[in-house]
This record gives structure tokens, C-alpha cells and sequence, in this order.
């Protein structure tokens, strides 16, 4: 499910199935020598947040992403981001991203940092196939965060 | 001879109706046009993808078929890949579309191995057959969508969505 009307609407008539929250936490950077590295990490991010949602619509919901450039990094809390979803009835609540920022907090245990893979020189087949193997990497945390309870 | 003689009374009133005929038939035409166009239109044969895999390759084991297609939201262009489990059932070809009659997850074949020839949704353990139709006592509410097959160069064509046949 993503963040859309007709998606929420079948959010809150079936919410004892949708139980995951996915949360993109992007960062933007636009100085002349970051920017398009920048952009090619926001691509690949935004592309396997989209396809772990049509691979588990059914079961999780991919907010838009959490977008921040380095000054406002700090404001991003993930820990509050959370709280207010699990009062929203989200059991499971997973960060992605592709910022090593993220992984240097103790004690964040959500955040799932991949590497940022350039799609953009990559044809169709070979991106496909990309994020296929990215998204078996994952399946992993949900599935044992899934039968966990 | 001269009772053949064409009068100018005569020669006017051909003349005008001639001339009127053709106006007349100049509004009515596009009328016409218009109002059969429906009937005229060709059936685009877009509605057929053309997918990367060859039909005699195809076995009875199901195989997931890549396709995509460009889709037009109001202004905004967008490459869709879309998939379909497709397996040969005798000399048919059966194309099912993955999507989970739940809540629209994608279905994988033998995803659970304790059930090694049905599909397998992760989401909810929604379980089908190898035709598509549902198991019984689990999850979803119907079966497998199935996708128009056709065949062009050796190559598979996948159409339109369609209620199973099977079920």
C-alpha cells in the first residue's frame, strides 16, 4: 500500500492484516559534488521501496519518504516517527535507507541500510534482476519479524 | 433531333440538382462518419505485450514471465513491469497473473515448501492451485486472474485479464 486515498481507505477496513510500515528516510544533498550521487542513491531507494510494495501490498505500507538535506538530519527523529505509527496499529516498523548516517545511532535496530546500487546506466532486465536480489536480502528481516509474534 | 434538344429550363434543373447533391452529400458524409465511427475504429492490437520468452521453452512447471508496458496516468508516463506465472497445461498455455485475490500481494509458485506445487503468498499464507483456483480455508476470497495468450514469432504474447476458467 502507499500513502494514496484509495489505499488507506483498504488500510482501515482490513487493519488486522496490514501490520508493517516501511519508511524511506532520504537525504538530499545539492552541492555540485554530491548531488548526483545523491540522486542516483534517492532512485535506487525510492525504486525497492516500490517494489517491496507490490511484492507485500497486501501486508505493509510504504509511507512517502522522510526527506531531509544535512542540516535538517538531525530533526528527523526515527523513534518518534515510530511512536506515532504504532499508535496508528503498525506492529512492524522498518526504516530503509541508503545514508550511513542511520546506521552509526546506537540502538536503532529498524533502520535497514542498503548499499545505493546506480540503476540509472542499467537496462530494464539487468534493474529488474537488481532489485530482485535486493529485495531477497530484506525479505528475510520481515519474515522473521512476521512469525516472531 | 431537335425534340432531344436539352432546354435551358432542363439544363438548369440538372445542373442544380447535381450541384446540390453534392453539397448535400458533403454535410452528410462526416455526419455519417461520426455517427459509425465506433464501428470503425480497429481494435488496437496493443492490447497484446510482447513478453522475452519463447513459447517452446515453455514446460509444465510454472515460469515467471516479465513484461512491461507504458502506462499514461493524466500527465505523468510511467514503465509498469508486470509479471504472470505461466505453465503449458497439455498443449494450452496458461498464463495466471500473481496478484493475490486478498489484498494484491504477489504470489510466488512453491514459495512454501511445504506446499511445493501451489502458489504461495508470503503476506497472509494465501494458498492456490496450480490452475489458480484458491485453497479453501485460507485467505483469499477467489482465484488467480488468468491473462490472454497469444503467440507471435515463436514469442509469447500476454493480453487482457480475465475471470479463472478454471475455477
Amino acid at each position: 500500500m502507499f500513502f494514496n486515498v484509495k489505499d488507506i481507505e483498504q488500510f482501515q477496513s482490513q487493519k488486522q492484516f496490514i501490520d508493517t510500515a516501511i519508511v524511506p528516510l532520504l537525504s538530499l544533498e545539492f552541492a555540485d559534488d554530491r548531488s548526483r550521487q545523491s540522486s542516483s542513491a534517492a532512485e535506487f531507494l525510492m525504486s525497492l521501496t516500490a517494489f517491496i510494495e507490490q511484492q507485500f501490498k497486501g501486508r505493509l505500507l510504504v509511507t512517502p519518504p522522510f526527506s531531509y538535506t544535512p542540516a535538517l538530519k538531525d530533526a528527523i527523529r526515527p523513534e518518534a516517527i515510530k511512536d506515532e505509527l504504532q499508535s496508528a496499529g503498525f506492529k512492524h516498523i522498518f526504516f530503509m535507507t541508503c545514508d550511513h548516517h542511520w546506521t552509526t545511532i546506537e540502538g536503532e535496530r529498524d533502520v535497514i541500510w542498503m548499499p545505493a546500487i546506480p540503476l540509472e546506466s542499467m537496462d530494464k532486465a539487468v534493474k529488474q534482476r537488481i532489485l530482485e536480489d535486493q529485495l531477497k536480502q530484506v525479505i528475510p528481516t520481515f519474515t522473521s519479524a512476521w512469525t516472531s509474534v | 433531333m431537335s425534340n432531344n434538344r436539352v432546354t435551358r429550363r432542363q439544363f438548369l434543373t440538372y445542373t442544380i440538382t447535381g450541384v446540390g447533391g453534392f453539397m448535400a452529400a458533403g454535410m452528410l458524409m462526416p455526419m455519417v462518419r461520426f455517427a459509425i465511427d465506433p464501428v470503425l475504429q480497429t481494435k488496437a492490437e496493443g492490447d497484446f505485450v510482447l513478453t522475452g520468452q519463447r513459447v517452446d521453452e515453455l514446460t509444465e512447471a510454472p515460469v515467471k514471465v516479465d513484461f512491461s508496458y507504458e502506462q499514461v496516468d493524466a500527465w505523468y508516463k510511467s514503465e509498469v513491469t508486470d509479471a504472470a506465472w505461466v505453465y503449458k497445461n497439455g498443449d494450452e498455455i496458461v498464463a495466471l497473473s500473481p496478484v493475490c485475490k486478498h489484498l494484491g500481494c504477489t504470489v510466488n509458485w512453491a514459495g512454501d515448501s511445504a506446499y511445493p506445487d501451489q502458489f504461495y503468498c508470503a503476506c497472509h499464507g494465501g494458498r492456490y492451485e496450480k490452475t489458480g483456483v484458491n485453497v479453501p480455508n485460507t485467505p483469499p476470497t477467489g482465484p488467480l486472474d488468468q491473462y490472454e495468450v497469444s503467440e507471435k514469432d515463436g514469442y509469447l504474447m500476454l493480453g487482457k485479464k480475465f475471470a479463472n476458467s478454471f475455477a
